[in-house]
């Protein structure tokens, strides 16, 4: 079936999130907590558009919002404008020092008023993107804590957890940095666990923590005894296709 | 059941239940009860029997008001805040508490006698301001009144 | 000898009258009965503790039948009389009797009261005259019979039917058809299916559905059975807050005596249709009153609620269709099947047909459940039942909804209250908490509590809902103690806007409400805080000062009795006066003074 997003037909099938048609048709709808990989968060709310189905019109969340018949959707239009500006004043209220937070400031104009602004050293908008990531992985070392205006990301009493393997999945897929990762040449210190690193048999290079590795030999049965990196595993693979061939 | 042995309590309370996530809330409920609060050592073991990772049943310890995971005082005083007990000052008697027990809500007196809570309406809007010391509801309670109630709880408390 | 009286005397054991004695007053009743029973004379006379009568204000209550006598606000002291006079013989013991304010004249039944007389029982019909324990009692009057009507005479597309004609919309708040929930359920394939009971009634200042599941659990069961049936359900919930001990009590009591008659459980009836019902205690969580929370919760899962693209209807529980209704709309169910859609649709009004029960608490004289037609006035329901304000003062504004409501002011008092015209006038039905205001509660502390109350209760999931309410209770928090400033307003009203469209779920695109509903209607108190640094009632201690006016001052000393700080000072008969320094502000002389001598000062200290 065609949609019509602002005034662009795009095809689209049953089912399909609103967001992925209109990023397929490049049309731009900010988000903070999307990401391909782990989809369905709807918490940041950047992402609402309006729509006119049968006639008539509502404001929906484009990330988790399904096509289900033709319909039309305005992603800029002046209701959703004013909108989307006062929730970014509201996320620059909260994490100021986001460098994402600031673009979009800058991309829709916008000043914080001075009441809201505060002293906030928070970088953390509770986008919930750690959380699914760490999930997906299996491992569930974090989750949300308590409720309300006072919920927080953050280990079982704020304390380093038996289920963290420090992989950084967290750290890697917060948009707003704000999951502190410190990196030195043999150690990794991540939700106030430090972890020894383990260097590629191959390459010698630092890049895994032993947990780390420990859960993918427990993930992915058959896989070598020793630790190699991505990029040594690739050239493996790669070598022996080649021996496949010849 | 000794409450002080968290661990045969906590294996007593999940001997009852299926070994199901449905289950989590019932049984944090019953530990609640038993302990006056989640004792630490209890988690793992309930996380182990839900098959839910320890910090998705932290998110719920948390996220439920009924649960604490600091041990309560013996008597637990709940102030209504409801909004018929607020327009009818119930946060005067908190107040007050505070200035007879030296507790803020949510604290719990150095002995370990009393805990102070304020709680979002208990359903007795009609007889506001509404207090309730244990299981013991106290209606239209005035600043005077709370002084002869307590009072009358300390001496209860001191004969036993 | 034996002497049979044939009385059957019931005690009122709601909540608020448990909590002014009223087990005492029923044990003490059995024990005078009993205690007969070795003497020359044996009294029979059956003792039964009912669920709540709903005037909780003059509890404990005793009801005396078949001589329909009913008796308030009864103390131990007063048994010895009442089973001499009133269980022993046929007399009334007059100061027991309700005393009519309006005509100074007592009153004997319970029908006459003003406070009963505008109320149509249907949800409530049976709370105050049965003994929510015995299922005997609710089958004399004619419990289960719509069960039987709906097993045996009724297909699945009658039921449905029936409760589509009666327009019966849901009582948990937003008032959605039940019947289209149900119909929608009910087409889809997919199996099992659930039947859901929303016992989690969290709106602060609302009590009716703990009132029902402690003092009617039975209908709330056959209202569930009838809809399983419609559906074809197989397994039904209800999740009661936590802190309803009673009614956690009395349901799971009523679950026993329900599967124990061949109600619930396998081949109900000899239908061969097999339904059964189990008990979720909730957590302690407001937001667990949203649907999709609430089945969260159910699932063992944190009550986080999730977008509604796709309904519960089709995807719920377990995501298998579930029908979730609140406690008062299955209450509803069991006398639309048995009367017919007909009877129901021609109460109330047009487009919200029925009864609704609403709690009317706060500054009002009678506290208490009611329930009445829809359509009624506010003004019939605050001042005709409820009695008018305690203490003489001026109606402000009456609260309705919950958090999710907001503030009418009197100039709406002749509002007919219905789903629409609430909505319409900036607030909601919501569960039909009434929360009547006067001059001495100020709006802008009102709108902060709200706030103040669903920054703690919401899940905190979504952008709008938990940013916009920790600003907006900076803001509140702000201005009530003098800080505000001139732009605060148009920024609260930003915000409010954001929310009401952008955040994730109900709860959160309802919670600007308390605000955006006092902005509307008390601009003027918004701005004496901001502007003049005054708070007219008299409430945010930072602008508060109480003085007393010499001219109306008759040196009654009643102030300086009630002053817990010792502040007041003044001889008999001299005008009193109220030391600053030592005054806490908490009200209590200016809600005391018989006199309006205690004033609120514009332009205290604080300036």
């Amino acid at each position: 079936m065609n949609i019509i997003i602002d005034d662009k037909t795009c095809p689209a099938m049953a089912g399909e999130m609103l967001l992925t048609v209109a990023r397929r048709n490049n049309i731009h709808i900010p988000t903070l907590c999307h990401s391909d990989a782990l989809p369905g968060q709807a918490t940041c709310r950047l992402c609402i558009v309006e729509v006119v189905e049968k006639g008539r019109a509502k404001v929906v969340t484009s990330c988790v919002y399904p096509v289900t018949q033709p319909m039309e959707v305005h992603t800029h239009s002046p209701k959703i404008l004013a909108l989307r500006r006062t929730i970014i004043k509201l996320l620059a209220a909260r994490a100021p020092h986001s460098e994402d937070i600031q673009q979009l400031m800058e991309e829709y104009q916008i000043t914080i008023p001075r009441r809201l602004h505060g002293s906030s050293t928070e970088s953390c908008v509770l986008c919930g993107l750690c959380v699914k990531a760490c999930e997906k992985l299996g491992l569930t070392a974090i989750a949300t804590v308590g409720r309300g205006t006072g919920k927080k990301i953050s280990t079982p009493y704020d304390e380093p957890a038996d289920d963290c393997v420090g992989c950084g999945t967290c750290a890697q897929n917060c948009p707003t940095g704000a999951i502190p990762i410190e990196e030195q040449p043999t150690r990794r210190t991540i939700w106030g666990k430090s972890f020894e690193l383990l260097s590629c048999s191959v390459c010698g290079h630092a890049f895994t923590t032993r947990e780390q590795w420990e859960h993918i030999r427990r993930q992915v049965p058959g896989i070598s005894d020793t630790p190699v990196c991505e990029s040594c595993r690739k050239q493996q693979l790669c070598a022996q296709l080649r021996r496949g061939h010849q | 059941m000794n409450i002080d042995e968290p661990i045969p309590v906590t294996q007593e309370i999940l001997s009852k239940y299926p070994r199901e996530q449905r289950y989590t809330l019932t049984i944090l409920q019953d530990l609640q009860r038993e302990h006056r609060y989640i004792p630490r050592e209890a988690l793992p073991l309930v996380a182990a029997h839900v098959s839910l990772p320890l910090a998705k049943l932290y998110s719920m310890a948390t996220f439920y008001k009924s649960f604490s995971l600091s041990p309560r005082g013996k008597n637990l005083i709940k102030v209504c805040d409801g909004t018929a007990c607020h327009i009818r000052s119930s946060l005067i008697l908190v107040d007050e508490i505070q200035r007879l027990l030296d507790i803020a809500p949510g604290e719990t007196t150095p002995d370990r006698q009393y805990s102070l809570e304020t709680v979002n309406c208990l359903g007795s809007c009609a007889i506001a301001p509404v207090m309730v010391i244990n299981d013991t509801y106290y209606s239209k309670v005035t600043p005077a009144g709370l002084r002869n109630i307590l009072s009358d709880e300390r001496s209860a408390i001191n004969e036993t | 000898m034996k002497h049979d009286t044939g009385k059957k005397v019931l005690v009122c054991c709601g909540t608020g009258c448990l909590a002014n004695g009223s087990l005492d007053i029923l044990t003490g009743l059995r024990q005078r009965v009993q205690d007969t029973a070795c003497g020359a004379v044996r009294v029979e006379a059956l003792i039964k503790a009912t669920g709540c009568n709903g005037f909780c204000e003059k509890g404990p209550i005793v009801k005396i039948l078949p001589d329909d006598v009913s008796y308030y606000r009864v103390q131990s002291t007063d048994l010895d009389e009442i089973f001499a006079s009133s269980i022993q013989k046929n007399e009334v013991v007059e100061r027991l009797l309700h005393l009519d304010a309006a005509t100074g004249q007592r009153i004997r039944s319970q029908h006459d009261n003003p406070f009963y007389k505008k109320q149509t029982k249907l949800a409530l019909r049976n709370i105050g005259e049965i003994d929510p324990t015995d299922v005997e009692d609710y089958r004399e009057r004619g419990g289960y019979q719509a069960l039987g009507k709906a097993l045996q005479e009724m297909s699945s597309e009658q039921i449905l039917e029936e409760v589509c004609v009666s327009g019966l919309r849901g009582r948990g708040g937003a008032g959605f058809p039940t019947a289209q929930k149900w119909r929608q359920c009910a087409s889809y394939a997919a199996s099992p299916k659930y039947v859901v009971c929303n016992g989690d009634e969290g709106d602060p200042g609302a009590f009716m559905d703990r009132s029902i599941m402690e003092g009617d659990p039975h209908t709330i069961i056959e209202g569930m059975l009838i809809c399983a049936r419609a559906i074809n359900a197989a397994a039904g919930f209800i999740y009661i807050r936590d802190e309803y001990g009673l009614a956690v009590k009395n349901f799971a009591h009523a679950l026993q005596s329900a599967r124990k008659q061949g109600f619930l459980g396998k081949n109900i009836l000899n239908s061969g249709f097999d339904f059964d019902i189990e008990i979720v205690r909730g957590g302690g969580a407001f937001v667990c009153g949203e649907s999709t929370a609430l089945m969260a919760s159910i699932e063992g899962n944190v009550g986080e609620p999730r977008a509604k693209y796709v309904r519960s209807v089709e995807k719920g529980l377990w995501g298998q269709p579930t029908v979730l209704n609140n406690v008062e709309t299955w209450a509803s169910i069991p006398p639309i099947i048995q009367h017919g859609g007909q009877w129901f649709h021609s109460i109330g009004t047009a487009t919200s047909p029925g009864t609704k029960v609403f709690s009317l608490v706060g500054k009002v004289r009678n506290t208490g459940l009611v329930e009445v037609p829809m359509g009624i006035t506010l003004r019939e329901l605050i001042f005709d039942i409820g009695g008018g304000v305690i203490g003489n003062r001026e109606f402000k504004a009456v609260q309705s909804g919950g958090p999710s409501g907001g503030c009418i002011p009197a100039s709406l008092l002749d509002l007919k209250v219905d789903f629409d015209t609430l909505t319409a006038a900036g607030s909601m039905m919501g569960s039909g908490g009434m929360i009547v205001m006067d001059q001495r509660t100020c709006m802008v502390d009102v709108a902060r509590y709200y706030v103040n109350f669903l920054a703690e209760e919401s899940c905190g999931k979504c952008v709008p809902c938990r940013e916009g309410l920790r600003n907006l209770l900076n803001i509140l928090t702000a201005i009530c103690q003098g800080k505000g400033c001139a732009d605060d307003l148009d920024l609260m009203a930003e915000i409010c806007a954001a929310m009401a469209e952008g955040a994730l779920c109900g709860l959160g695109k309802s919670a600007p409400n308390p605000v955006a509903s006092t902005l509307k209607y008390f601009r003027d108190e918004y701005l004496a805080h901001i502007v003049d640094h005054y708070c007219p009632a008299g409430i945010c201690k930072e602008l508060t000062d109480f003085v007393i006016n010499p001219d109306l001052c008759t040196g009654c000393r009643r102030c300086v009795k009630h002053c817990p700080a010792d502040a007041i000072s003044g001889n008999p008969k001299e005008v009193h006066s109220i030391d600053p320094a030592h005054c806490i502000k908490c009200g209590n002389c200016i809600d005391n003074c018989r006199f309006q001598a205690v004033q609120t000062m514009k332009g205290g200290s604080s300036q």
